[in-house]
């Protein structure tokens, strides 16, 4: 089972200083929760997570069991949904996800398994069928976001805000799609202000900011 | 190369394809300006002769100045999409490397083929050797658009963006630009020389390894 363990990580930005000796363990099979005000670093943590970011200092380690991962290994195994991600605009709910798949090096889905995902996510096969995503609402957007997730099956899932721009069913489907990978053995990291979001999680990290 | 990497290649690709067909800005924006240089020297020609290399060197200079405006959008179009988070969370960087220069290579491609016949009529240009110019062409086109896709990576991430493209491309792409001028040059007048063709081939050969090699660095921060 994978983990990551931050071990007294400092990120700054300019003058300022967003996380100063920041330790975790965050082990795979259960979600985590970062919460704090805005500015305290939630989605640094996030994308320090994803080697999006480096840190100043400090490190960031993944395991698989016993087994340090490099960094290609640890990167295979991400997924993202946060509001730095977009699919593309000019494609429709199936390319977007052929190409995430393709470029992830996953087999294509198949017709039927498209369909299962997309109901999956609370999304109607037909009312997306042929239909650019920038032309999909905003919510619309964030759970094609969460199909590309799923699809990927990444084992590490980073979620930034993941509720943000979901109705009532949309935040359902995400903290019950959250609950059913981290019971598969998945790490979800999951940075969020929603009470019923934190609720869900088996562990909670309070950032103060700095 | 590994046959899943083939594949993230193929995803890349197909998707620069798919959606520069869809946006048609790309294509047009090359297309139109090879077609105003051509109609704007032709007509100033008004039926005079240019010299073999002077011709050699208008289509090579159509097709600089049509990479720079075409790689230049390459990572800028992702910036402006918000893409760019996505690309480097779900896949590699060489996919992303080899996806567009590939693609860039078909789009100057696609661009010579349909500027070299006009050409050729226009300014009443003899061809003494079609293989060999071909090549050239096919050779030319994969070092530019390799060199131009690294180049745009690394644009991408700098602050000051404006006018930087062309200043490093010019010398990074004088090494191909020239023999190919030459070897074109042969082309027109029925004296190839083979070495140029070696000079090109080499030159591709060492920017798709140093391209693969300095693309890990541009793409992630570790």
């Amino acid at each position: 089972m994978i983990s990551l363990t931050f071990s007294n990580v400092t990120k700054r930005f300019g003058a300022r200083t967003i996380l100063d000796g920041f330790t975790a363990f965050l082990p795979g099979g259960c979600i985590t929760a970062v919460t704090g005000a805005n500015g305290s670093g939630k989605s640094t943590v996030l994308k320090l997570a994803a080697k999006l970011l480096l840190p100043d200092g400090g490190s960031i380690l993944a395991r698989d069991g016993d087994k340090e991962l490099c960094k290609a290994s640890y990167r295979s195994r991400i997924g993202l949904v946060s509001p730095d991600f977009h699919a593309y605009p000019a494609l429709t709910a199936r390319e977007n996800l052929d190409f995430f798949l393709g470029f992830r090096r996953e087999a294509p889905l198949r017709s039927r398994e498209y369909e299962e995902l997309l109901v999956r996510v609370g999304l109607s096969p037909d009312a997306v069928a042929g239909k650019r995503v920038g032309y999909f609402s905003t919510g619309m957007q964030q759970r094609l976001h969460f199909a590309i997730l799923l699809a990927a099956g990444a084992d590490v899932w980073l979620l930034d805000e993941p509720g943000a721009n979901l109705d009532d069913a949309g935040r359902s489907m995400v903290r019950r799609e959250a609950r059913r990978a981290a019971d598969e053995g998945k790490l979800v990291l999951l940075a969020t202000n929603d009470r019923e979001e934190e609720a869900a999680a088996d562990a909670c990290i309070a950032l103060s900011g700095h | 190369m590994h046959v899943s990497l083939y594949r993230a290649i193929e995803a890349v690709f197909c998707k620069e394809m798919r959606i520069s067909l869809r946006s048609r800005s790309s294509w047009l924006v090359v297309l139109m300006f090879a077609l105003t240089t051509l109609s704007c020297v032709s007509l100033l020609m008004q039926g005079d002769v240019l010299s073999p290399r002077l011709a050699a060197a208008m289509i090579w200079v159509i097709l600089f100045f049509s990479l720079l405006s075409g790689a230049g959008r390459g990572f800028a179009d992702e910036e402006q999409m918000g893409t760019m988070t996505a690309l480097s969370v779900y896949g590699t960087s060489q996919a992303v490397l080899f996806g567009k220069s590939l693609f860039m290579a078909l789009l100057l491609m696609a661009l010579a083929m349909v500027v070299l016949p006009i050409y050729l009529v226009l300014m009443d240009v003899a061809v003494f050797s079609l293989p060999v110019l071909l090549l050239t062409l096919l050779m030319g086109t994969y070092g530019m658009a390799m060199a131009g896709t690294l180049l745009s990576a690394l644009m991408a991430g700098a602050r000051v963006q404006n006018g930087l493209l062309p200043v490093l491309m010019l010398p990074v792409l004088l090494p191909v630009l020239l023999p190919a001028i030459l070897l074109t040059a042969g082309c027109f007048s029925g004296e190839t020389h083979g070495s140029y063709l070696v000079g090109i081939a080499l030159y591709d050969a060492i920017m798709t390894a140093a391209a693969s090699l300095l693309f890990d660095f541009l793409w992630y921060e570790d």
